[in-house]
């Protein structure tokens, strides 16, 4: 219960931030609108010209696209603070954080909400949902899969985030790990399906980009089945215990440097 | 001069000094041309041309976007002066005998080069790698005429950046709001992911009167050959038009920016 207080005090006072800068929050929003936009313009355009790539037509492309922001959006907002816990680790401030009566994975994972996500994500899942309910035909029963898959991809992108800020105690590197899996998560903007093997494979099981944002959308069109639908989750879980098992191990070689 | 020569050895030697950070950014570009190697490979598995390129020329222009992209983007400069304006730091600089611009520049230029040397390696292995046919111009005219454009969109990039940052002048506690936008414009409109004019035409027509496509697109187009002989002269002409008028009003706003300039924070 305390956590759930405190992480709503952390939204709270990101919400008072955003809402104190509202030009910047809308130059923003605008551009981070722009990317994802241009970036459909152009699968519209050349898929108007094709008739499919690696099989998929171009809704499916553009949808596979949209939930890729969807999930990559969610994250952002909900670990944003994860971008700042270099300074935190080298200006000693990690250990002001450490004796507070509460768990320091909170206030290092969630505790900047970045809420021009949060208006992106509004605008997504308008655009989104006009796509599923006017321009494909998709089962009710896929939405199930679909939800829990998002969930899931969540997990798994909490744990990359906590392994991130684990590398980051041992070695104080932190930019660019979290950049690399930025740009790692960007060749998920389409489907995985369209890479060759090894790649495939590689995006799939060894570095779970796949997994999280591929599978929420082939669940979604019916193309998954349940035995891959289970290993998502088993992967989820697993990663997540492994992530937690390295935060706690690097805990211990925290050297408190800078303080 | 020879204190910008020492500059530019200094700042070589610098970028050396972070190995660390330089080997994980020249990961980030080779992931960033992964994704636009497989689409491109995708879409041509079955298919002999698509929107007017074949195969080769395609990969040609693949390859040619992490050279390129690599050579026009790397520069120090957009990290550090918008924040030196805002916190004050540039009054080191203003005592000194020395043109910060130019400064700037020459350390830029020093990082393209320490760049261009991995980009050249990174390239040569993806190559041996993923063995795809390439197709670049076997006429001196393009090859030239390529490599003279791609220089001065170096030089392009490095003024409309500096437009862009000295929004630090007026607006200190948010450099960084404009040069988001730019960066989010370059990276689909300066034909980083696609060439131009896969697009419609009404679109590429468009796009021409913006500086965007004198970055990448155009240069590659001459490298890769496609394009004609009015065009190059056309590309030639926008180029330089873009070059004079960004350095133009860069130099017009610092000149302006040094005004208001109050080294608020040092």
């Amino acid at each position: 219960m305390k956590e759930i207080k405190l992480i709503y005090r952390y939204f709270s006072n990101s919400l008072q931030q955003a809402i104190f800068n509202i030009p910047i929050f809308s130059i923003f929003l605008v551009s981070k609108v722009i990317r994802v936009a241009l970036f459909a313009v152009f699968i519209y355009f050349m898929l108007s010209g094709l008739s499919n790539i690696g099989g998929y037509s171009r809704d499916q492309m553009i949808i596979f696209y949209l939930i890729f922001n969807l999930i990559d959006t969610s994250a952002q907002l909900l670990f944003r603070e994860v971008y700042r816990f270099r300074p935190l680790l080298i200006s000693g401030g990690f250990d002001m954080v450490l004796v507070k009566p509460f768990n320091p994975l909170i206030r290092v994972m969630v505790g900047g909400p970045d809420f021009i996500d949060f208006a992106m994500l509004i605008i997504l899942l308008s655009t989104i949902s006009y796509y599923i309910v006017f321009v494909t035909k998709i089962e009710i029963l896929s939405f199930i899969p679909f939800l829990l898959l998002i969930v899931n991809s969540l997990i798994i992108a909490a744990a990359f985030h906590i392994f991130v800020l684990a590398i980051g105690i041992l070695t104080l590197s932190v930019d660019h790990l979290v950049m690399i899996y930025r740009d790692l998560t960007a060749l998920a903007r389409i489907p995985i399906d369209v890479y060759t093997q090894p790649v495939r494979s590689l995006l799939t099981f060894i570095i779970p980009i796949g997994i999280m944002f591929t599978f929420p959308a082939k669940a979604l069109f019916g193309l998954l089945n349940w035995q891959l639908i289970l290993t998502s989750f088993v992967f989820g879980l697993v990663s997540l215990f492994l992530s937690l098992k390295f935060w706690n191990y690097s805990l211990k070689y925290y050297q408190s440097a800078s303080s | 001069m020879k204190k910008y020569l020492t500059v530019f050895q200094l700042s070589f030697q610098n970028e050396f000094t972070y190995r660390l950070n330089f080997i994980l950014w020249r990961v980030r570009n080779i992931l960033r041309i992964l994704m636009v190697f497989f689409l491109w490979n995708s879409v041509f598995s079955g298919r002999e041309t698509a929107f007017g390129y074949t195969r080769p020329e395609m990969m040609a222009y693949v390859f040619s976007v992490l050279f390129i992209n690599t050579f026009v983007m790397s520069a120090p400069s957009n990290d550090n002066v918008g924040s030196q304006i805002s916190n004050g730091d540039l009054s080191n600089f203003l005592v000194k005998p020395i043109n910060y611009l130019h400064y700037w520049l020459t350390r830029d230029w020093a990082s393209k080069l320490l760049n261009i040397l991995f980009a050249t390696g990174e390239i040569f292995t993806l190559y041996i790698i993923f063995r795809p046919e390439i197709l670049f111009t076997n006429t001196t005219t393009f090859l030239f005429s390529g490599i003279l454009v791609t220089i001065i969109a170096a030089f392009i990039y490095f003024y409309l950046t500096k437009i862009v940052i000295s929004v630090a002048f007026w607006a200190p506690e948010q450099p960084w709001g404009l040069m988001f936008v730019f960066l989010v414009l370059y990276e689909i409109l300066s034909g980083g992911i696609f060439p131009l004019d896969v697009l419609p035409l009404n679109i590429y027509s468009i796009l021409k009167f913006t500086p965007f496509p004198y970055l990448v697109y155009f240069p590659i187009k001459l490298l890769v050959g496609n394009a004609t002989y009015p065009e190059i002269v056309n590309i030639f002409i926008g180029s330089f038009s873009w070059l004079i008028l960004s350095k133009w009003i860069s130099i017009k706003l610092w000149k302006n920016g040094l005004k208001v300039y109050s080294a608020s924070g040092n």
